[in-house]
């Protein structure tokens, strides 16, 4: 306790110094905290963006949907019952359902002019195209429970959301929908001529070819990752082109969030039964788990080498300390002080600099992240076109270590100028000047 | 490095050995000669085990105009293909309308492409050289794409010795990767001095449970075939 007292009052004896090195860790502490807050919640941007607008909370399939969704997951169907909906519907904490069918469809564009009488061909440029994406079919007013979001998308693109659940109609991704040059209907006008529409072609259930006469009739900005070559389209459209009726691939769930979702996870796997397989939004998004690595891996080296700098100023500030106190030192070995205790009273004193300056620094941090996860900063998940807020969060663990790290580093950054301070001769250290 | 190769390619004729244009030259007249009338029939067994033959009717006329009808099964009756050039258009009956269609696509949900069954033309697709083939009775040419717009990045065709009729084809995307393999099988003389594979297995090498096969039932060498047929307006009716 005397040492500690002793620690506290030589850092008051050069307050400059000491204010340069505590300021240094203070902001490097704060950026520390600041910078995993703003990770973390860009990190919950892209996920909730998955949840709330391209997945839900959870989803229902067949048994070994998931594991073969590259083979042909439209044998691995199951039959939309009221039953079936019923019965998800009534576990605690599931909020909606919406039945819906994952597939790839070739998308193809009406010519932009009637092919010349003479049978020679268009040019290029005036041919419809033909072009794969990966569709989804829901009926709107379920969906709108589950994935809200695409409406918010909607909004910030092009058009209208599909008008019923058996409309011949089409959403397109944004993008996509202008790079291929997709033209759009306005809803409420006259329907074009059977040749002027879109075709949706795709293999049926039984790998038949089969199409629908489709028009576009909204584009969606994009908003996740890997969200360009996609599109929507009413789930009656959908089971007629893939002779599928009173059949879906998927049930997507929304889920009351206070509760816990693993545990809302499993009630709904033991409502269905073992014919079906439920997943959370999480484990359905393997790119996330890429992001995140690269986010930790950049986030360590950043930390890292802020931690040194940092460090360094600490171990600059300790040697110059141990300079200024030679006599001192030389004094107190004279009166018989250990070389052990000249040691002790050196890392003391980087303890207290580390620990002060770390719970300020951590304390400014966690106060910038508080403010601003309730504030939100308005910017774009990565990969997205649409603002939405970020909101940054830390948890009391991490700021905790934060603090211990601050603390440990400058313990171990004045371990070198106290050592050279407890090697001092007394007799030297008495006659210096 | 041009003479080296007309030099190869004289030597190897002077030892009565094709030469792999000639081999190319020879599979392009067996498998896609210029006028012609088939009726096949195509079994595709996908990966769960279930299999479907879908019945359909091919009308060939000069080197790049196709008409496909669909008679089998009952879901596909009535739909059409046309191909001009490097143009297709499938027909659907629901649709009541033909709309275009990518040229790679697979051709019904079976394993064989439409490259495969409609455009038969490797002499003018692909550049050929003679490779050592692993049957002592046949010969083995490597075929390289001369574009990107071709359906295979590469082929490895085996064709038997003395009458050049295709053994084996193996199917090469552009990663380098086996994507499909063709065993021919069954040759026969449809007409009188034209010898044809009655009998096509496609294997899918990347899901190896799925393969079709094409039966051919009839074949019919210059027939009838009026331009009227590969116009766009004339699919449906």
């Amino acid at each position: 306790m005397a040492l500690l007292k002793l620690a506290l009052r030589n850092l008051r004896r050069n307050r400059r110094r000491t204010a340069i090195t505590f300021v240094a860790l203070v902001a490097g502490v704060g950026a520390m905290v600041a910078i995993k807050g703003f990770i973390n919640g860009q990190r919950r941007q892209i996920l909730e963006n998955q949840m709330r607008g391209n997945l839900g909370a959870l989803q229902v399939h067949k048994k070994g949907y998931v594991e073969n969704v590259l083979g042909s997951p439209l044998t691995l169907d199951f039959a939309d019952t009221p039953e079936l909906r019923a019965k998800v519907a009534a576990v605690p904490g599931v909020k909606a359902v919406s039945p819906r069918i994952e597939f790839g469809a070739q998308l193809s564009t009406p010519d932009k002019k009637p092919l010349p009488e003479d049978g020679s061909e268009l040019p290029e440029a005036d041919r419809g195209i033909t072009s794969f994406l990966m569709l989804t079919a829901f009926d709107p007013a379920l969906e709108r429970q589950v994935t809200p979001k695409r409406w918010e998308w909607l909004g910030a693109g092009r058009g209208e959301m599909l008008q019923s659940a058996t409309a011949e109609q089409l959403v397109l991704n944004d993008d996509f929908a202008r790079g291929v040059d997709v033209p759009m209907w306005k809803a409420g006008a006259e329907l074009p001529p059977i040749e002027q529409r879109l075709a949706v072609l795709a293999p049926d259930r039984d790998s038949s070819l089969n199409g629908v006469n489709v028009v576009m009739i909204g584009a969606i900005a994009s908003a996740t990752p890997n969200d360009r070559r996609v599109g929507v389209i009413s789930l009656g459209a959908a089971q007629q082109l893939l002779r599928m009726e009173g059949r879906v691939t998927e049930y997507g769930v929304d889920v009351d969030l206070k509760l816990d979702l693993e545990q809302v996870r499993g009630a709904v796997a033991a409502a269905v039964g073992p014919d079906y397989e439920v997943h959370t939004w999480e484990q359905r998004i393997p790119f996330v788990k890429d992001i995140v690595e690269t986010q930790d891996f950049i986030f360590g080296i950043v930390s890292s080498i802020l931690l040194f700098v940092v460090l360094l100023g600490v171990v600059n500030a300790m040697l110059m300390s141990v300079l200024e106190r030679v006599r001192e030192i030389g004094t107190m070995l004279a009166v018989g002080m250990k070389r052990r205790q000249i040691v002790s009273l050196f890392i003391a004193e980087g303890i207290v600099l580390g620990l002060v300056g770390g719970a300020l620094g951590a304390l400014l941090g966690w106060a910038w992240v508080s403010y601003m996860n309730s504030k939100g900063i308005s910017i774009p998940a990565p990969g997205a076109k649409v603002p939405s807020l970020l909101r940054p969060s830390v948890d009391v663990l991490f700021v905790a270590r934060a603090i211990l790290q601050a603390t440990a580093g400058a313990a171990l950054a004045s371990l070198w100028p106290a050592w050279r301070a407890s090697r001092l001769r007394p007799v030297e250290a008495l006659a210096h000047t | 490095m041009r003479t080296l190769v007309l030099c190869l390619v004289s030597s190897l004729a002077f030892a009565a050995e094709p030469t792999a244009q000639e081999i190319l030259a020879k599979y392009d007249a067996v498998m896609g000669p210029g006028t012609f009338e088939a009726q096949t029939e195509m079994t595709a067994t996908r990966e769960d085990g279930s299999a479907r033959t879908y019945g359909m009717r091919f009308l060939k006329r000069d080197a790049d105009k196709f008409r496909v009808w669909f008679s089998e099964p009952a879901s596909v009756k009535g739909q059409e293909i046309l191909r001009l050039g490097d143009n297709a258009w499938v027909y659907l009956p629901n649709l009541k309308r033909a709309t275009r269609i990518a040229n790679r696509d697979s051709f019904q949900g079976g394993d064989f492409n439409n490259a495969d069954v409609l455009r038969v033309n490797y002499t003018a697709d692909y550049d050929a050289v003679l490779v050592p083939s692993d049957k002592a009775d046949a010969l083995t040419v490597e075929l390289k794409a001369k574009s990107t717009e071709t359906a295979y990045d590469k082929i490895r065709l085996t064709v038997r010795k003395g009458d050049l009729q295709p053994l084996k084809g193996e199917y090469f995307g552009t990663s380098g990767q086996m994507i499909r393999s063709a065993t021919f099988s069954e040759h026969k003389e449809f007409e009188k001095g034209f010898v044809r594979p009655a009998r096509i297995v496609m294997q899918n090498e990347v899901v190896k449970a799925r393969k079709s096969e094409m039966v051919t039932k009839s074949f019919k060498l210059n027939v009838d075939a009026p331009p009227q047929r590969f116009m766009q307006a004339d699919l449906g009716k």
